[in-house]
């Protein structure tokens, strides 16, 4: 009757860290000239199966590379001739632009070669070429474009796999701090009245007074966190941790990036939720368990850990699954502190395709998805807790 | 020797034994808040003696028993247990470590099994020998292997507790506290959570370790095995000893009219009768 021990289960928390681990190395190897912008897509874009053109805007998609382009030096040549175009540049994140050429009146349907020149403030220039055949304007823009979605699709992806990202550290440093957090909530034996009806000493009482601080400070933590908003906690620790580390006198190389921000504030924030879950888990394992540890001997220490918290544990794993699924959702909060995580990917595209209803579409489709996923192993793995309980 | 008494115990000798004391409780006292459930008591029990507690409910058998391994914290008293004092009510380290040694002294089988559920059979025998005592593994699993057969499970080394019954668990949280080598078993109504016909079983094996010369204290409602196994049978009421004899002198002899009553509901059919035939027209104090 004995059960394989979750392979599956770790097989899925290595594909996890795999993905999490490409997430981060990837961007970091594409380690690009500094200084030199990097055209990285087009519009009217010839590799997609879109053949219609408005005939009145061209759009350049560079990566800036900490270089600044200065649009009034920016060119465009259709059919081998300079084109009367106004260039602006829009910053959809740090790591991505687009210059915009438009002009007044629309070009009609035919194929042509374009040739865009990007010039930075430096003076250095990069190039692209490329042909599209247009049908014409075509009938419009409509409310939801898959060509958007398609489009962006793997733009909007990377979004999602830093959501996971968020929300897999996030889980275990909370779980971290709540299995802290609750050792310190449940470290209340008695109260003082009590302590002092049975011993009569004031050096007991001293040394009850510091053996109480990690409930106080337990129960401090769990009551702030629990009674300030997120969205505030996460603004907070953003914005306050840059002037704590100038205030001390640390070089700014030390803020923390917007993720760790991110990180730190969802850990605490379910950190505090998760400790009130543990709390309640270790203290449905029966009495009779820590008392049967006593009886042989055991300390408190040796209680805790081979006998309550492994008890505990299972216990408490549907409800650290429930918070785990409401977390991936909580993630999309840390937007707001410029996290590019799926939501705010989602409307970067839709802010730089004007459309972002599709985008953000894309982004719902990927939440839900993420959400099934994680439920199904959520369910299975409750599934499998049920059967070994009834095991009889 | 009916010991009832709220004061300590003078200084009086011992009588001569020809055993060694192994368990001294001095005038022990617990109150839970207004509550009053020890009142002072004071026994001795010599190795090898199987001591039963009887009495009504609420009366502080299992609360002294629990006291003995300070699962429950004595108020006020002397507990001396193979020659380790505890002044009860102190605090500190010299008491937490004479707590502790008291305990490793001590085995305790308790009403409720408490196995831990997440082990199986043997890895709950071995848990304490390994973690406390720091033994080798091989030395710990061969002493497990001895224990189970003693009590008659080596073919379920290997479940779990969800996967044997009550009877069986019982013998195993026997094995358990015998696998520390205790020099005092504390028995606390092992058999009041089991079906009639698993009680046997377990009974069986405390006669057995019994009869190999284990010291123990036994809280039980089994009046057969309190009759044929025990040294002696204390009758407690609201925190005191009302009689302190021999089995066959407590059922069939009661002095006082508390215990003829408790025992009225309590004994078996057939030696109720020779209770009510022994005491037939005897006035009996309250």
């Amino acid at each position: 009757m004995k059960e394989r021990p979750g392979a599956i289960a770790l097989v899925l928390a290595f594909a996890l860290l795999f993905c999490s681990a490409v997430a981060v190395v990837v961007p970091a190897l594409a380690l690009a000239q500094e200084g030199t912008p990097e055209i990285r897509g087009v519009s009217p874009n010839p590799e997609s199966t879109r053949t219609t053109w408005g005939g009145d805007t061209v759009l350049v998609n560079f990566r800036p590379n900490g270089a600044t382009i200065d649009p009034d030096a920016c060119e465009l040549y259709i059919n081998g001739e300079r084109q009367e175009a106004t260039a602006a540049v829009r910053a959809i994140s740090q790591a991505t632009a687009t210059v915009i050429f438009t002009w007044p009146e629309s070009l009609p349907g035919g194929e042509y070669d374009f040739r865009a020149v990007l010039a930075t403030t430096e003076g250095v220039t990069v190039e692209r070429e490329w042909s599209f055949n247009s049908e014409g304007q075509g009938s419009g823009r409509s409310l939801i474009s898959f060509q958007v979605m398609q489009d962006w699709f793997w733009f909007i992806a990377r979004g999602a796999i830093v959501t996971v990202e968020l929300t897999v550290i996030s889980i275990v440093f909370a779980s971290i701090l709540a299995l802290f957090g609750a050792l310190g909530r449940l470290s209340r034996k008695m109260s003082y009245r009590q302590a002092w009806a049975k011993y009569q000493s004031w050096g007991y009482l001293a040394r009850m007074t510091l053996g109480r601080i990690p409930y106080w400070i337990a129960t401090f933590y769990t009551s702030l966190f629990r009674g300030t908003p997120l969205l505030l906690q996460i603004i907070v620790i953003y914005t306050v941790t840059p002037q704590f580390i100038q205030y001390f006198g640390l070089p700014d190389k030390y803020n923390p990036p917007a993720f760790w921000s991110g990180v730190a504030a969802l850990s605490l924030n379910y950190g505090a939720y998760l400790t009130e879950v543990f709390r309640a888990g270790i203290q449905a394992v029966p009495k009779g368990q820590s008392e049967a540890a006593w009886a042989l001997g055991m300390n408190s220490w040796q209680t805790e850990k081979r006998i309550v918290l492994p008890q505990a544990f299972k216990i408490v794993i549907p409800a650290v699954g429930n918070d785990f699924i409401a977390l991936i959702k909580d993630t999309s909060l840390v937007s707001v502190i410029t996290v590019e995580e799926l939501l705010r990917r989602s409307q970067l595209a839709g802010a730089a395709t004007y459309n972002p209803l599709s985008t953000l579409l894309v982004a719902a489709a990927f939440y839900w998805a993420l959400t099934i996923f994680f439920s199904f192993w959520q369910a299975k793995l409750e599934r499998r807790m049920e059967r070994d309980r009834a095991r009889a | 020797m009916p010991v009832h008494s709220d004061m300590p115990m003078p200084d009086a000798p011992t009588p001569p034994s020809s055993s060694e004391v192994l368990v001294k409780i001095e005038a022990l006292h617990k109150k839970f808040g207004n509550n009053h459930v020890l009142r002072g008591v004071d026994m001795e029990i010599r190795r090898g003696e199987v001591v039963v507690l009887i009495g009504p409910s609420g009366s502080g058998k299992s609360t002294l028993l629990r006291c003995i391994n300070f699962l429950e914290e004595p108020t006020s008293g002397y507990i001396t247990v193979g020659g380790v004092t505890v002044k009860c009510g102190s605090h500190g380290k010299t008491y937490r470590d004479a707590v502790h040694d008291v305990r490793m002294k001590c085995g305790m089988v308790f009403q409720e099994f408490n196995l831990f559920p997440h082990k199986s059979v043997t890895e709950n025998i071995i848990e304490a020998p390994l973690i406390v005592k720091r033994q080798k593994k091989e030395a710990a699993l061969e002493k497990a292997r001895i224990l189970l057969e003693r009590v008659g499970l080596s073919d379920r080394a290997d479940y779990f507790p969800s996967q044997i019954s009550g009877g069986q668990k019982q013998r195993v949280a026997i094995a358990r506290a015998m696998a520390m080598d205790p020099e005092l078993m504390l028995f606390d109504e092992p058999t009041s959570a089991l079906d009639p016909e698993l009680i046997g079983e377990v009974l069986n094996v405390m006669k057995g370790l019994a009869q190999d010369g284990m010291t123990m204290i036994v809280v039980t409602h089994e009046m057969s095995f309190a009759r044929d196994v025990a040294d002696r049978v204390i009758f407690i009421d609201e925190g005191l000893f009302l009689e302190d004899e021999q089995p066959d002198t407590l059922f069939y002899h009661p002095q006082h009219e508390r215990t003829r009553q408790f025992l009225r509901h309590i004994l078996p059919g057939r030696d109720q009768e020779r209770l009510e035939d022994e005491t037939a027209g005897r006035e009996l104090p309250e």
